[in-house]
């Protein structure tokens, strides 16, 4: 009786929830749509991969590969009673050099220092340049060479019957330790490493205290009113500004208005042979620091504002001052997050190219940058330069400079790493 | 040192500098103090308002009359503390059971306390007349009964289940006094019927020894609840009720 | 007598010109705090009326009330920390030694200095456990022996035998019940009158709970204690006075009542405080 009238009273009165079978059904729709989501991120993350993948396998293609050299003198027409080049004493290739190459290089090279002075490599790599004189005719990408190989060799027979087939690898110590040069084979990266050094580091120099400082202005001292929230928002779309305005402002102020500054003049003592006016390393560094500043402002104060509220009330709770927290609890817990900023922001200035050509980069520099006030190129500017060439050589080039582009960005941002997770151990 | 304690600093890990509940303990412990000091003064106060009885001494009767108010008080001060304890440190357990008891039992010794005042009221009332016979087993029930209280209380403080059992046994020894004194001053009436009203009070401060005595026996099964949770009557433990 | 120093207004000394308004009397000297009038706003909003309480010196004095009822704020007021949050304005007088701690001229960070604060959560700094300690003694310019110093405040807060040996660990890697007691030895490393403790035990399990209990008994021989607790029970247990607080139509705190712990919970005078202690309200 009881029972009947229990049950009776649930027909009356259905569950909100539905029958037994409905629920069923609205779990299984609940996980489908959870599996579509979770295949959709996935699929994301997989496209990201691919043009990442896509992104490195396009430099290391350009980076590595199969050329064609020509030489003036075959290298066994020096060989000497039996003797190959490679195996020639010393006084064997002076002899060589006096003998094959004009009275004039011959000179300069004397000047430069005599050849008796010089080891044998020296000699060694002197005969090749001077004598042997190899010339690249042709050069194919690392797909080529690898996968149609049969085909290169045979067009290498048709049209160059005096080349020889090497593989290169355009990646080379010679190609980071030399300057620039308009010989694609000799040229090199080390100004520009160098200018990238010295750009970054006065970047750093000048944006990282004065962003922190404004910063932390902003979080801890700044009043919530009208003025400063104006200022907050002005930062906030800094951030967003193309970086070529960047570069029209660094123009405009470093390298013209500020020119006895930026060029050395007011310092003194600066006899650049160069002359670069205000077109230096102090303008560009000022500029990307000019660049990175609102992202590092906004990023600082967002390590800041990470800070919890509750050691900031301990620290007063104590009869702290406020710079007495500020100093010994929330610069400390936030800085971690701030290096975290100021890695992205280095990034960022490390890959700019509009900003310092406008600033007035050099296009073709062989001197090492010396100082704050030297003339100066850099990485990115190089590659740009060298990719608007027609030779495929220089393309060449370009895609090692990328590598070395992408290595020295990699290694700073691991020592920031390890310096910002050595202060978050020492925190915590 | 009491068995509630030692539980709770067993609990502890070695080298836990701080004792959990310390002001918890030293207030139970002071509450304890409390209720031997009244049981002390109630110790006093039955022999000495037979020992004023025996001398004739009115003013000491006097005095232990209106002393009584004191033993009224500190029995209200111990309520007070139960209480305050109660509703301000949440006891429980065994903690509960001791204070519970310790109400009770502070209420056991203030009904002795009005005992004694009875037997010092009864010599006032006896005023100046002689005595109708030396007093010898009246004084022999208060020392008993003094005694058997001050080794309940001892067993209490004790958790003495042992001792609270053994002590009610002793009960008959004040009985059988009771009995030999209520015989005696049948006799007395019957001899000479003037001896009535006298011999009728001292009858009466042998009842309220002899209910003094029986109150230890509560006392005791107070020990006995607070240690167990066993609430029944000593040697009817099986018709009790058991706390839990 | 009347020295004048406008550069350190020192309560203790309570000799500048503007803390020397008026003098303690004697019956004021039990007190080591007197609230008079005190209300308290956030921005128009009233939080907290007309207060006037006297807090007796080395008791333990709980606020007990519903959540919402201004018991936090008013703690608050007694170490000027609500002058941290934008907004907040007191109106009225906190007597500290006699002297009002929001009088023109008195600065907030001697008060705080003299008067410390234990939170809610345990929010140890993310040093060394010795640093915990020594940070609040050195900013304040204590110039004695700091290891002394250390050890004895770990003493009293009854910590040292449980980290002696850990000294230089992160304050984080101790038991929340640790933090907390770390927090209290921090707040009396720079030797406060008064510390003011916002529900210190209310994110601690009851062992924990216990011991920061019988450890506020103790330090209540030396210190005097203001407690804010939403936990009744343990007001009742650790305090030596009570006062509850509740909100008006308003939503502003006021006093309802205020007594000995003793009289609070076994007899309270209002119906509203029966009502809330007994749990039929609140």
């Amino acid at each position: 009786m009881m029972k009947e009238k229990a049950s009776h009273a649930t027909r009356l009165e259905p569950s909100p929830f539905g029958e037994e079978v409905q629920l069923k059904r609205n779990l299984a729709a609940r996980h489908r749509a959870g599996a579509i989501w979770h295949a959709l991120f996935l699929l994301a993350l997989i496209i990201g991969i691919i043009a990442l993948t896509a992104l490195i396998y396009n430099i290391l293609d350009q980076t590595f590969g199969l050329v064609a050299v020509e030489v003036k003198v075959p290298p066994h027409e020096l060989a000497q009673d039996g003797v190959p080049l490679e195996d020639l004493s010393t006084e064997q290739l002076i002899a060589l050099l006096e003998a094959r190459v004009s009275k004039g290089v011959l000179r300069r090279l004397k000047a430069e220092q005599p050849l008796e002075q010089r080891d044998r490599e020296d000699l060694l790599s002197l005969v090749y340049e001077r004598v042997v004189q190899p010339k690249i005719v042709r050069s194919w990408s690392l797909t080529d060479s690898l996968l149609r190989r049969r085909s290169v060799e045979m067009e290498v027979a048709q049209k160059y019957p005096s080349a020889q087939l090497q593989f290169r690898s355009w990646l080379n110590p010679h190609f980071v330790s030399q300057p620039q040069s308009s010989d694609p084979q000799v040229a090199g990266v080390r100004t520009a490493i160098l200018g990238s050094l010295w750009t970054i580091a006065i970047t750093i120099l000048v944006a990282f205290p004065l962003g922190v400082g404004a910063a932390i202005y902003l979080e801890e001292y700044a009043a919530d009113n009208a003025l400063n929230r104006l200022i907050q928002t002005n930062i906030n779309n800094l951030a967003g500004v193309p970086s070529i305005i960047y570069g029209m402002l660094g123009l405009a102020i470093f390298v013209r208005a500020l020119e006895p500054l930026t060029s050395g003049a007011l310092v003194g003592g600066v006899a650049d042979p160069t002359t670069a006016n205000g077109r230096t390393i102090l303008s560009a560094g000022l500029t990307l620091a000019l660049l990175v500043l609102p992202l590092l402002i906004v990023n600082a104060q967002e390590a800041i504002r990470a800070v919890p509220n509750s050691l900031r009330e301990a620290g007063y709770a104590l009869g702290a001052s406020k710079w007495q927290v500020i100093r010994d609890h929330v610069l400390p817990n936030a800085l971690p997050g701030i290096l975290t900023g100021t890695i992205l922001s280095i990034s960022r200035a490390m890959g700019e190219t509009a900003p310092l050509i406008v600033v007035g980069a050099s296009t073709y520099i062989v001197y090492d940058p010396h100082g704050p006030f030297s003339k100066f190129t850099t990485l990115p500017v190089q590659i740009y330069q060298w990719t608007a060439r027609p030779q495929q050589e220089f393309r060449n080039i370009a895609a090692a400079a990328i590598v070395v582009l992408l290595v020295l960005l990699l290694s700073l941002n691991a020592a920031a790493i390890i310096m910002r997770n050595r202060f978050s151990r020492r925190l915590v | 040192m009491m068995e509630g304690t030692v539980g709770l600093i067993g609990y502890l890990k070695q080298g836990e500098a701080i004792m959990l509940r310390q002001t918890f303990e030293r207030e139970m412990q002071r509450l304890q103090d409390e209720l031997l000091v009244l049981g002390s003064m109630v110790e006093h106060a039955i022999t000495d308002s037979v020992e004023a009885l025996k001398k004739r001494d009115l003013e000491w009767s006097r005095q232990l009359v209106a002393d009584d108010r004191l033993i009224n008080e500190k029995r209200f001060q111990i309520e007070a503390d139960v209480l305050t304890l109660i509703a301000t440190q949440q006891p429980i357990a065994g903690d509960l059971r001791v204070l519970a008891s310790t109400l009770e039992i502070a209420a056991e010794l203030e009904r002795m306390g009005d005992y004694a005042k009875g037997i010092a009221n009864i010599n006032l009332m006896i005023g100046e007349e002689p005595l109708i016979k030396p007093l010898i087993d009246i004084p022999r029930m208060a020392a008993k009964a003094r005694e058997m209280l001050h080794r309940a209380l001892d067993a209490f403080v004790r958790r003495d289940i042992e001792a609270a059992r053994a002590i009610p046994v002793e009960d008959d020894e004040v009985d059988n006094l009771y009995n030999q004194v209520y015989r005696e001053l049948i006799t007395l009436i019957l001899a000479n019927p003037k001896n009535i009203d006298q011999a009728n009070h001292l009858l009466w401060a042998a009842h309220n020894l002899e209910r003094t005595a029986d109150r230890v026996t509560n006392i005791c099964e107070r020990t006995i609840f607070t240690v167990t949770g066993q609430m029944a009557e000593i040697g009817k433990e099986h018709s009790g009720y058991r706390l839990g | 007598m009347i020295r004048l120093n406008f550069e350190l207004p020192s309560l203790t000394l309570g000799k500048s010109a503007a803390l020397d308004a008026s003098n303690p009397s004697a019956e004021e000297d039990s007190y080591a705090l007197e609230v008079r009038n005190l209300s308290v706003y956030y921005d128009s909003f009233r939080a907290v009326k007309d207060i006037n309480l006297k807090l007796p010196k080395r008791k333990i004095t709980a606020f007990i009330g519903p959540s919402g009822c201004g018991k936090s704020t008013l703690l608050r007021t007694f170490n000027r920390m609500n002058d941290l949050i934008p907004g907040v304005r007191v109106e009225g007088e906190v007597l500290f030694n006699g002297y009002n701690l929001y009088a023109p001229g008195v600065d907030a960070v001697e008060v705080r200095r003299r008067i410390g604060m234990v939170f809610q959560k345990p929010n140890p700094f993310p040093k060394s456990i010795y640093e915990n300690i020594a940070w609040g003694a050195r900013i304040n310019g204590y110039r004695g022996n700091m290891d002394e110093l250390v050890e004895q405040t770990l003493r009293q807060a009854a910590l040292w035998d449980e980290v002696k040996d850990k000294l230089h660990q992160s304050g984080l890697s101790l038991s929340g019940g640790q933090q907390q007691r770390l927090c209290i030895a921090r707040a009396i490393a720079i030797k406060p009158e008064i510390i003011l403790m916002d529900e210190p035990a209310s994110a601690l399990d009851p062992i924990s709970t216990l011991k920061i209990e019988e450890l506020m008994r103790q330090l209540a021989e030396k210190y005097t204690i203001v407690v804010v607790t939403h936990n009744m029970q343990q007001a009742a247990r650790i305090s030596d006075y009570t006062a509850f607080l509740m909100m008006d139509e308003d939503r502003a705190g006021y006093l309802v009542e205020y007594g000995t712990t003793a009289q609070i919970f076994t007899n309270p005078r209002e119906k509203a405080t029966e009502d809330y202690i007994t749990g039929r309200f609140g």
